[in-house]
């Protein structure tokens, strides 16, 4: 691990990144964070834009509706992420 | 004579569920490391149906629809937490998977006791823990004891109904430990998810011809059911609070949190954690037999909302085999969190309050036998707890749900600022806890309606990163092997 750089930077601020982790790593990293802070947000705050009964849809009022539809958007946000992630571990030769 | 058909059907069930978890464990060696953590082999399908059938418990299958029942769309917010849960554990989980690897830790106490350096830290996190287990434990145990009454037809009494599943239960984990638990939930899990699609469906098709007009004819009867906010069950912050909290404190609980030390790799962790949101979605049919149950029966006939369920198929004339299916999955949910919750509980008692407490180290195989010991004390006291438990316990024991969220900042402080203190998060986390329990036991008054745990959570991050700077900081060496995981 690379140690040297971690010793210029103040020895005890916050750490987010592994030390030597790439910049791509890191954008994409805040990326899914980003979104996933969205989401949950959403889904504690649905009362601001879907808090009513109709348009029933999938058999369900509109704001049980909206919950399930963003629970598969975070399905599928995760899955991006997982797809994301393996797929880099491929291209490096398969890192572990 | 019907009702000694439906108890033979959960009794069946119960012999599967004790075969299955007996021989689960058979075979492996006997050490702590496989007793708690399986030496991180669970696979993926293994790993999924653990931490589903952990949550599913008591309270989504029975409580779930007494909630659309009688709070209404507040019921939408077990829904979005249980699916949200496990996000953030795609930060946390790799990183104890890789403490425990590198320092062979199996609790999450061990992973704190380390990188601060405290064995009173480990014993906090322990007495918090248990605390926190008791109460969520004495609700499983009620949901069971309440299945057994309902299918004898009141001829099982409480106390009968609450002590035949958990000796089930704690009688396979004792032989099998985490391998027990895991494939147990496996069949539990699948068990449930079918049993509830199938009754969710029926309930709205046969009695409404649908769930479109079932919705339809609940918002023309109750136009507020259906909504939160002012004039409905609950407030807007009142449930937003509640959802952030719940999110952030779920991966806290540390029957969920060791699991991280059982996967077989990182892979295996975040492919459960991308599919955990299915498992969420198991709620809507359960839903659906609450919001069923609005038009077919006044809250005054039913007496507690939880009964919501029972009350309906006991009146649709459902077969003696039937009923003691549904009643046997009830109890599926009820058991498969008790035998998590009771291996954690027997596990963190051993290793992070007695292990810290003795002068020299445990050897692997009397660590294995003070582990199995407290398995059966811990579901010794929670039993007694559950039949005797007084007002005063029981509120006290309430608190303990907004005191796991606390365990939030030193997670983080854990693999991210070199920075904290042993001091800084044993003062931030004893603030949080006190202060939650005040809210909870009413001797401050609670803040605009956000939830207890959240204030706490705000003054114990204050109070960590204040006194952290006030102390001297801990050898930066040590704390660059935590956070470089």
């Amino acid at each position: 691990m690379n140690m040297n750089k971690v010793r210029e930077d103040d020895d005890y601020s916050i750490v987010i990144f592994k030390p030597g982790t790439s910049p791509g790593e890191k954008r994409k990293g805040l990326f899914f964070f980003t979104v996933l802070t969205i989401i949950i947000l959403a889904q504690a705050f649905y009362w601001l834009f879907a808090n009513s009964v109709e348009p029933i849809t999938w058999g369900m009022p509109f704001g049980m509706f909206t919950v399930v539809a963003l629970i598969l958007l975070e399905f599928a946000t995760l899955a991006a992420m997982y797809w994301t992630e393996t797929r880099e571990d491929s291209n490096k030769g398969g890192a572990k | 004579m019907s009702w000694m058909i439906t108890l033979s059907v959960i009794f069946i069930y119960l012999i599967i569920v004790f075969c299955i978890g007996s021989i689960a464990g058979r075979g492996r060696k006997s050490s702590v490391n496989e007793y708690i953590a399986a030496e991180s082999s669970l696979g993926f399908v293994v790993l999924y149906f653990l931490m589903g059938g952990a949550i599913f418990s008591a309270f989504a299958y029975l409580g779930g629809p007494g909630w659309a029942y009688s709070k209404g769309a507040a019921s939408f917010f077990i829904m979005g937490y249980c699916a949200l849960g496990l996000v953030p554990w795609w930060i946390w989980g790799p990183r104890a998977a890789r403490a425990g690897k590198k320092f062979n830790y199996v609790t999450q106490a061990q992973l704190f006791a380390g990188r601060f350096q405290s064995k009173g830290l480990s014993v906090i996190v322990a007495i918090v823990s248990i605390l926190a287990f008791i109460q969520y434990i004495t609700l499983q145990m009620k949901g069971s004891a309440y299945v057994f009454e309902i299918a004898s037809g009141g001829r099982i009494p409480f106390w009968a109904g609450a002590a035949i599943a958990y000796i089930v239960v704690v009688g396979y984990v004792f032989f099998g430990g985490v391998r027990a638990v895991a494939w147990t939930n496996v069949f539990q899990g699948i068990f449930m998810v079918t049993t509830a699609w199938v009754l969710g469906l029926y309930f709205a098709f046969s009695l409404y011809g649908g769930p479109t007009n079932m919705f339809t004819e609940i918002a023309e009867k109750m136009p507020t059911h259906l909504l939160v906010g002012p004039g409905a069950k609950m407030g807007y912050v009142e449930y937003s609070t509640a959802l952030l909290v719940s999110v952030l404190g779920f991966t806290m609980w540390p029957h969920l949190f060791m699991k991280a030390y059982t996967a077989e790799s990182e892979k295996v962790l975040k492919r459960t954690i991308v599919w955990y949101p299915t498992f969420a979605l198991f709620l809507v049919p359960v839903l659906f037999i609450g919001f069923a149950g609005i038009m077919q029966v006044d809250p005054e006939v039913l007496g507690a909302p939880d009964r919501i369920l029972p009350w309906m198929f006991a009146n649709m004339n459902f077969s003696p085999v039937a009923i003691g299916l549904v009643l046997a999955a009830a109890l599926a949910a009820a058991m498969s969190t008790q035998d998590t919750i009771t291996h954690a509980a027997g596990s963190i008692f051993a290793q992070d309050l007695i292990q810290p407490l003795k002068k020299e180290k445990l050897s692997d195989a009397s660590a294995t036998l003070w582990i199995r010991i407290s398995v059966v004390g811990f579901g010794l006291i929670s039993y007694l707890v559950a039949i005797f438990g007084g007002q005063t316990l029981v509120s006290l024991l309430l608190g303990s749900y907004g005191s796991i969220v606390q365990l939030l900042p030193v997670t983080a402080a854990t693999f991210f600022w070199p920075r904290a203190t042993k001091a800084g998060v044993i003062g931030g986390m004893l603030t949080g806890v006190v202060f939650n329990y005040l809210i909870v036991l009413k001797v401050i008054p609670k803040f605009a309606g956000v939830h207890p745990g959240l204030q706490g959570l705000i003054l114990n991050i204050l109070v960590l990163v204040v006194v952290s700077y006030l102390t001297k900081p801990m050898d930066r060496k040590h704390v660059q092997e935590y956070v470089g995981l």
